[in-house]
């Protein structure tokens, strides 16, 4: 039976943990390809009964509750962000995001917002590098605008780029192996993806418009390959400071460059090959 | 008088609502474990499983279990999280290769002292019979650690604010007389952070089961509780109350008005029972 009683109650009744947000200088939350996993509530449940709000109404149209208070989501980034921390002992598991949860005051059972197998904590990490990567890039990029600095050659601005990106990588290495084989779950597939495809783009973005022979999809292409190629080769480094994967990493980007040298010949000897075979063809069928 | 409520298909006052009620447990408290697995032909034990593994919890977890009488959530809990602290104890113990034998001996014993890892779960039931039910399986069973067992209400609980990790109520918010006053004790008790868990029996929507489900338990529960605990009425009234509870959504609205958050449901075998979740954010 739905109590009418309970109408002034919820009006008194601040959210015991969220925040509100003009208490601390919170920067908004982050993409959206992160935030897939977080389910949203159909915000026509709001009741009439709604004065002061203690509920935030994160869909961003609210009046001024939405800015008073910080959302859920806003509250699982901080959990998770907390939970990074503990990954290196505990692996991306719901133990690591318990123990975020304790440094920020919650119960262990706040946990039991995300998923066991760590989805969330990945898919947040690997946002959080992309968010980074592109602040370094845009900085870079003001200071060449600025003329502090040189704009560096293509092989070069790539080479820098995935290493900075993978150097983010290096605290959690040991367990990174396990948040990869996460990640390819079909469940989490199309946000990974989706993370790494804005990632590279991001880095072709920020690569400007130099001139190489590549369309924009060879482009995305080469250096996903590039990317995860190099990611796997990090795994298995043991060399100091991982300069193995470093010297891969050149040599990959350089057979890229050749390769857009060579993609014109290819293509006349891909037009040759055609033609042979096609006289082999007509040969054989008499 | 008092404002009308309901006792199953009767209209009673509040006042007569909770001793009715009161006085169904009473009767049951010694049957019941057997009824609950001749009705459900055991598959309540399942519901209650994936209750617990749904709760995931960790060593160190403080809950309570509001009408827990009997003590199945309870003792699903102490397992869980003895199993859980078990594995973390190998995994710590793979990582120090290098202990001489005394380290490792002696890490084995204090770890041992703490096979619950400090988890603790308190029982608290209104009805005195079940409890009495509840404290001899649990020395039957041999649960002694991390175990307690309280008198209280579920409407005005004797906890302070700000102390659970965990609360639950398993097939008992129904007998609950003013649950939204529960949901708000519920609240009250919780640590910020704190997870609000209900399994209840619900509805089902597909019409066909419905209609077996209807057929099932207003013919043949209160005849097995005749024939196995010598209590028709009880049960006529435990399939009566189940109807008169709140559905699924409805439910979900109550406990977000008592402040919860992330507040979803997940029906187990077509609706008959759900699972709610809420958390105190």
């Amino acid at each position: 039976v739905r109590c009418q009683h309970c109408q002034p109650l919820r009006a008194l009744q601040a959210s015991a943990v969220l925040r509100r947000v003009s208490d601390e200088h919170k920067k908004e939350p982050l993409t959206s390809s992160s935030q897939q996993q977080f389910d949203s509530h159909p915000t026509g449940h709001q009741p009439e009964q709604d004065p002061q709000g203690p509920r935030p109404s994160y869909t961003g149209h609210g009046g001024q509750e939405s800015e008073d208070y910080e959302s859920e989501e806003q509250l699982q980034h901080r959990i998770l962000t907390a939970a990074l921390e503990f990954v290196p002992e505990h692996g991306w598991t719901a133990e690591a995001i318990a123990e975020g949860a304790k440094t920020l005051g919650l119960s262990v059972a706040a946990a039991g917002m995300f998923h066991s197998d760590g989805s969330e904590l990945i898919l947040h990490f690997v946002s959080e590098c992309n968010t980074k990567l592109s602040e370094l890039l845009e900085q870079e990029q003001k200071l060449v605008q600025l003329g502090e600095a040189e704009k560096k050659p293509i092989d070069e601005f790539l080479r820098d780029a995935v290493e900075a990106r993978l150097r983010m990588l290096i605290p959690y290495i040991e367990k990174w192996p396990q948040a990869l084989s996460v990640l390819l779950l079909p469940r989490n597939i199309p946000s990974s993806l989706n993370l790494l495809t804005s990632m590279i783009d991001d880095i072709w973005h920020y690569a400007g418009d130099q001139s190489t022979d590549f369309n924009w999809y060879t482009r995305r292409a080469v250096l996903t390959g590039i990317y995860n190629t190099t990611e796997l080769v990090m795994l298995q480094d043991s060399s100091p400071d991982f300069e193995d994967t470093w010297r891969f990493l050149e040599n990959r980007v350089a057979d890229a460059m050749n390769m857009s040298n060579t993609a014109s010949q290819v293509q006349s000897t891909g037009e040759a090959v055609v033609q042979g075979l096609m006289g082999a063809a007509v040969t054989v069928s008499n | 008088a008092g404002p009308e409520m309901h006792f199953g298909f009767q209209s009673v006052t509040e006042e007569e609502r909770r001793e009715k009620i009161y006085q169904v447990f009473e009767s049951v408290a010694k049957k019941y474990d057997v009824m609950n697995d001749s009705m459900t032909l055991g598959i309540h034990r399942l519901w209650k499983d994936i209750l617990v593994h749904k709760m995931n919890p960790s060593p160190g977890t403080l809950l309570l279990d509001v009408a827990g009488g009997t003590g199945d959530i309870a003792f699903r809990f102490i397992n869980y999280v003895r199993s859980v602290r078990q594995q973390q104890l190998q995994r710590k113990l793979k990582h120090h290769q290098n202990l001489s034998w005394q380290e490792i001996f002696e890490s084995y014993q204090e770890d041992k002292l703490n096979s619950l890892g400090d988890s603790q779960v308190v029982v608290c039931d209104i009805n005195r019979e079940m409890l009495k039910v509840g404290k001899q399986k649990a020395q039957q069973l041999g649960y002694s650690e991390g175990l307690s067992w309280v008198l209280g209400n579920a409407e005005e609980l004797p906890f302070d604010d700000d102390k659970f990790d965990v609360y639950t109520i398993a097939f008992g918010i129904r007998n609950v007389t003013r649950i939204d006053l529960a949901l708000q004790e519920a609240y009250r008790v919780l640590k910020p952070g704190g997870r609000f868990l209900c399994l209840e029996f619900s509805r089902v929507s597909n019409p066909l089961l419905s209609r077996l489900y209807d057929l099932y338990s207003f013919q043949v529960i209160p005849v097995l509780g005749e024939v196995i605990a010598g209590d028709w009425k009880s049960y006529q009234y435990l399939v009566e109350s189940i109807r008169q509870f709140p559905p699924q959504e409805e439910l979900k609205e109550m406990i977000e008005d008592a402040g919860f958050f992330k507040v979803d449901y997940e029906n187990l075998n077509f609706g008959i029972v759900a699972i709610h979740s809420g958390f105190k954010l």
